[in-house]
């Protein structure tokens, strides 16, 4: 028992051994492998979660190193999708774990693929998706823990649908675009405070302890040692959109959602193809094979128009070196399809 | 009088964290909107409020003695 790799949270009064046997029951699906994501699931597999989904459309860079816990320098030299690189190292760290790596946008199709779960973790860099997780996790009766951090700062709220207020509820103009760390930077320890607290709601949440979770909304400044804790319970609406008794889950619907997204503060958009309609990696790499800077088993990498052109298996491409969405468009349907 | 604290860009936007007003009787709307002229806040009216650790809405009118944070729905990951 002593050495036992759950011993020491088993002895915790708050998990036990009951506690411990649910953690092992329940799925969990991570929504972003960044700094967040890296973090909460580097926490939840160490303790022992039965399943870990993670959902990322991202891949390594050098500038995640200093606080994407879960990649390496190698990663990044490899340009390795976030949520494959993820999965090797957490499959590393405890093989008792089902990891399930999907590399993609998490719209409401792949979302409901990777259904039934227990428990979603917002590790999210933009409100669009956020937005559209607040809605699914009411549509589909799941907890989720809202976490977001720039800079030296954070915020982290619990939902729970049917009884406390949704992220729609306390945010009636939604934020076209919050602050991110690619516009005001981060530091590491803001992320581990976000999510220290996100991860220990989602043990009491796996371990059936909803009377211990938070309740309010948390927001600090670590570096200026600021700390509020905000009731949020009044704030719940009853005519509430996406949580109240009529609720038609408005950012479920796909017209919501952009098709070219600009991503902020990297001089890059992202393009996603409308259709079935674009070249496969294979054709893409007979067809440019000198324009190839790097290929791995998930993605290619060309250099067009001195352009960089970092194309997905599904078609989704992040095009650096440009910011204007209908020039993006147009460079992918003249090299890729769509 | 009140206290207002400023989080994230408010705080680097103005170059400190918090202020003290004269604010009682004032609605959080018209005090967003005195912030964003006087000291040109962008973004200001597009944070959530909070007095005395207790989430409002725009309508709710100040008291001497209040503290008012502003939080920025911040979106990194």
């Amino acid at each position: 028992m002593i050495n036992h790799r759950y011993s020491r949270q088993i002895m915790f009064q708050g998990i036990g051994e009951h506690g411990q046997r649910l953690l092992s029951e329940k799925h969990v699906v991570i929504v972003g492998a960044g700094a967040l994501g890296s973090a909460a699931s580097e926490t939840l597999v160490r303790a022992g979660v039965g399943r870990i989904t993670i959902i990322d459309r991202d891949y390594v860079e050098h500038s995640n190193l200093n606080r994407q816990q879960l990649y390496t320098e190698k990663d990044a030299d490899m340009t390795l999708p976030k949520a494959q690189a993820a999965k090797n190292r957490l499959t590393a760290i405890n093989t008792e774990v089902t990891v399930e790596a999907v590399i993609g946008e998490a719209d409401v199709a792949l979302l409901e693929n990777v259904l039934p779960a227990d428990l979603i973790i917002d590790a999210l860099d933009n409100f669009d998706t956020r937005m559209l997780i607040n809605d699914f996790s009411q549509r589909y009766n799941i907890p989720w823990i809202y976490g977001a951090c720039v800079s030296s700062y954070g915020l982290t709220f619990t939902v729970i649908p049917g009884q406390s207020p949704c992220l729609h509820c306390l945010m009636e103009d939604i934020p076209l675009d919050g602050e991110t760390c690619d516009t005001v930077g981060i530091i590491g320890p803001a992320v581990q405070m976000v999510s220290s607290h996100q991860t220990t709601e989602a043990l009491k949440i796996l371990t059936g302890q909803q009377e211990s979770l938070r309740k309010t909304l948390l927001s600090f400044d670590i570096w200026e040692n600021e700390t509020s804790s905000i009731q949020v319970e009044k704030l719940k609406k009853e005519d509430c959109l996406s949580c109240g008794e009529q609720a038609t889950y408005p950012f479920l619907e796909y017209a919501n959602r952009t098709k070219a997204e600009v991503l902020c503060g990297r001089n890059a958009v992202q393009v996603r193809p409308a259709s079935r309609q674009f070249l496969s990696l294979p054709d893409l790499k007979n067809r440019y094979h000198q324009e190839i800077q790097q290929e791995n088993d998930f993605l290619l990498v060309l250099d067009l128009e001195d352009k960089r052109f970092v194309i997905f298996r599904d078609g989704r491409t992040i095009i650096h070196g440009e910011n204007d969405k209908t020039k993006a468009r147009t460079l992918y349907q003249k090299y890729i399809g769509g | 009088m009140i206290k207002v604290l400023f989080f994230a860009r408010l705080q680097e936007e103005l170059g400190k964290d918090n202020m003290e007003l004269d604010t009682a009787g004032w609605t959080i709307d018209e005090l967003k909107n005195w912030l964003e002229a006087e000291y040109n806040l962008d973004g200001v009216t597009q944070t959530m409020t909070a007095v005395n650790e207790e989430f409002t809405d725009g309508s709710h009118i100040l008291a001497s003695g209040d503290t008012v944070a502003f939080i920025p729905p911040v979106s990194g990951g």
